[in-house]
């Protein structure tokens, strides 16, 4: 019997039934709505680029109208001039919205709210103008020559960056991305998450399980819902770029082809890895109310890589940066950040590519191993060491439960101290091994900040170290939360 | 035919497979028996390569049980399951191309299965849209649909109406009818004994009893006479070598030793009362059972 073909049935049935289901439709309708709106809203919210409305009252040089609309012109806006007999007239028109900015007298601005700087700026430079040109006239001088005189000095602003080469909108461009590809592999991670608790829960997972190998299940599972999430993805960023387009709200940063490519790349890599572990965790709860306790750890490793990384941006080129970016678990998020800033030599993501699937073949193997074992086990989430060792006990089944329990009752009535005091070192092992992960990660904290010279690096590697370490050490033995009497 | 060869399976300190060894026949009705928490779950998941065994081998046709043999294989697993939110109709057609069908041939097979068990007009719905009963058919479906050529149910008359249950019986003698193995666990005994020609029962890990169901009761020493009379009930300390099991209300259990002189215990009854019928016969399963379990 095919493997492959057993996988891509799997994969197809995660992609029909999912496209099916109407929550997923209602998700990609909402993620498309949102994403229009967030790029649409700015341009609604901030009518920079529209006409402006400017209300002229009191004694004014007859040429400043005309003048008001050259300078508008020139800064890149229309003006629509409004004339009012009295300042009574003039200033209900500014609070009543009909105008923008009311010229008394061509001395005195008055605003709604605040002032717009850059009509400020456009109203104020016509006035001078205009002045200029009168006190010119009086002295007897050429207006042309005053034309001349005043002819701006054309100033370019440059925008250097961190890196030569790349200006604060690529900078931008890579804060974006790295929030989606958080945003995505942990969304479709929980997706994969999820499947495989609602199969344990259903208890279909033995029907499939009497069909196929454990392996091809998760294989399956993962691999169809990664390809519905770059089908969503796809679509999303179809309609992101349209919006942009038709609403010129934000600039797009010339994001070259080649990042946008290794994004799509590492979030295939980062998604089939996480979600590996993710489908191994979810194998160790019996129900989909597991998820939070049993897939705590992957989340936090996968939030403080995204730290990790977001902390790298203003330095891509430093050791620590090339050093998470080479890490499989944290390179999804760190490299494509470097790549885009143009820190990466071409051979590093490459490099960094191979070292991730390298370990995501590992982890495969552990998962898949986790996974098989865990998989038929229901009644309370099993430990990771239970589920290593496999000696998790396949589901005590609902008729046998009774006995079951009876047959733990007694086991637990009869040795009661002697259970006490393995339980109590234990739990004091367990406490100690915390406490030393607690110091080891607030060391190497104050390593980190001395030696980068960041307290915030240092902050971010000595939480990140000891949240990872004590969810690690919480998966294993399953003491988490308050000591309560347990086994 | 079905083999387990020396079956082992521990789950830390728990020994729930010992050295397990029997058959399950084509064309007959194997019965697995045994009290809860005996092991029959994990045996029968043995058969699909889900349990990992730490000793033994199970075989189809004399040879150890591999993937492409599973395909002709169907199951029923205790803790019935399927997709609640997939349609009948694709669930089964997709369950069947897992093991390895073209859909096509699938879809044949599915639709005359729903036809069969009154299922047509529901195909199109979702699985958690249905009733109880009708969940349990497509269950079935489930285990038949790759037309299987060894069957294995774990329990599958519990929770079935009286009419199910015989329509059920039927279905699973039609199909050993049809040349298939079929192996199931129960713990209606009555029913067991007038379904299946063959019986194994597994107590703690061991099987202490496997064989035909005929034979295993021929083999038993005891036997045992069922008596009605009319009037006086008789004398139940002069019948040795027989002795009483229970009696009352006209109608009195005896139980004898194999080969003892039966015609001389009938004529001593009739002696002593008026005999209205006198069947003498080998234990039921039932005390086959209580007798191989309490060992």
């Amino acid at each position: 019997m095919n493997g492959v073909r057993q996988g891509w049935l799997v994969a197809k049935r995660e992609m029909r039934e999912r496209s099916r289901s109407r929550a997923f439709r209602a998700s990609v309708v909402l993620m498309i709505v949102a994403v229009a709106a967030v790029l649409t809203l700015p341009a609604l919210l901030m009518p920079g680029g529209g006409a402006k409305d400017i209300g002229l009252t009191g004694a004014a040089p007859p040429a400043l109208a005309a003048t008001v609309g050259q300078q508008a012109h020139a800064a890149g806006t229309t003006a629509r001039i409004h004339h009012y007999a009295s300042l009574t007239a003039g200033e209900r028109a500014v609070r009543q919205g009909r105008v923008d900015v009311l010229v008394v007298g061509a001395q005195r601005l008055e605003w709604r709210g605040r002032a717009d700087q850059q009509l400020e700026a456009v109203v104020t430079m016509a006035i001078q103008l205009v002045t200029v040109q009168q006190r010119a006239a009086a002295a007897d001088i050429r207006p042309d020559a005053v034309s001349d005189l005043l002819a701006p000095v054309p100033i370019t602003n440059v925008e250097l960056g961190p890196v030569a080469g790349r200006s604060p909108a690529d900078e931008t461009a890579v804060v974006v991305m790295t929030g989606v590809l958080l945003f995505c592999i942990s969304v479709f991670g929980a997706m994969v998450l999820n499947g495989v608790l609602e199969e344990k829960g259903s208890r279909v997972v033995e029907v499939l399980l009497a069909r196929i190998p454990a392996r091809t299940l998760l294989a399956g599972k993962i691999v169809g819902i990664g390809l519905l999430g770059l089908a969503q993805i796809g679509v999303t960023a179809v309609v992101a770029l349209v919006t942009v387009t038709a609403v010129h709200s934000i600039d797009v940063p010339a994001v070259r082809a080649a990042v946008l490519a290794w994004a799509l790349v590492w979030f295939v890599l980062g998604y089939v890895l996480y979600a590996t572990v993710y489908g191994a965790l979810g194998s160790l709860g019996s129900r989909v109310e597991d998820a939070q306790s049993v897939a705590g750890p992957a989340s936090v490793v996968l939030v403080v890589a995204y730290f990790a990384s977001f902390a790298m941006i203003a330095q891509p080129a430093s050791a620590l940066a090339r050093a998470i970016s080479f890490f499989p678990l944290t390179a999804p998020m760190a490299m494509p950040g470097r790549i885009a800033m143009g820190a990466a030599a071409w051979w590093e993501p490459i490099a960094a590519a191979v070292l991730t699937l390298a370990a995501t073949a590992g982890l495969v193997l552990l998962a898949g191993r986790v996974y098989t074992s865990a998989i038929l086990h229901s009644g309370p989430a099993l430990s990771l060491r239970e589920a290593w060792r496999a000696t998790a006990r396949p589901g005590p089944s609902a008729t046998e439960a009774d006995t079951h329990v009876a047959k733990a009752l007694l086991h637990r009535a009869r040795p009661l101290t002697g259970g006490r005091t393995t339980m109590t070192t234990d739990l004091t092992k367990h406490r100690l091994l915390i406490t030393v992960l607690t110091g080891i990660g607030i060391a190497l904290g104050i390593a980190v900040a001395v030696l980068t010279a960041d307290v915030i690096i240092g902050v971010i590697a000595g939480a990140g170290f000891i949240a990872i370490a004590t969810q690690m050490v919480n998966l294993w033995t399953r003491h988490s939360g308050p000591p309560v009497a347990h086994h | 035919m079905l083999g387990f060869d020396g079956v082992t399976k521990r789950f830390g300190p728990l020994t729930a497979l010992d050295q397990c060894t029997f058959t399950a026949r084509p064309g007959r009705l194997t019965g697995f028996l045994g009290p809860n928490g005996a092991g029959k779950t994990t045996a029968m998941r043995t058969v699909f390569g889900l349990v990992e065994l730490d000793a033994g081998t199970v075989r189809w046709q004399g040879r150890p049980v591999s993937a492409a043999e599973r395909a002709r294989f169907g199951y029923m697993p205790e803790e019935r399951g399927l997709y609640p939110r997939m349609r009948v109709r694709d669930q089964l057609v997709y369950l069947g191309q897992l093991s390895g069908h073209r859909a096509k041939n699938v879809a044949g097979s599915v639709d005359s299965w729903l036809e069969r068990l009154g299922l047509a007009e529901r195909a199109a719905d979702r699985l958690d849209t249905l009733s109880h009963g009708n969940q349990q058919r497509v269950q079935l479906i489930a285990a038949l649909v790759n037309d299987p050529d060894l069957l294995v149910l774990d329990e599958p008359f519990s929770g079935l109406d009286p009419i199910a249950v015989a329509a059920m019986g039927e279905l699973l003698s039609d199909l050993a009818a049809g040349g298939a193995t079929v192996l199931f666990s129960s713990h209606q005994l009555d029913l067991v004994e007038d379904l299946c020609q063959d019986v194994v029962i597994i107590e703690r890990g061991h099987i202490v009893l496997a064989g035909e169901l005929d034979d295993l009761r021929a083999a038993v020493p005891d036997r045992f006479v069922d008596i009605r009379y009319q009037g006086k009930a008789p004398d139940w300390c002069r019948l040795a070598p027989a002795t009483v099991v229970e009696a009352g209300d006209g109608q009195a259990r005896l139980r004898m030793e194999r080969g003892a002189d039966v015609a001389g215990l009938l004529a001593a009854l009739q002696d002593q009362a008026d005999i209205v019928s006198f069947n003498y016969q080998p234990p039921t399963l039932s005390e086959l059972f209580r007798e191989a379990v309490a060992a």
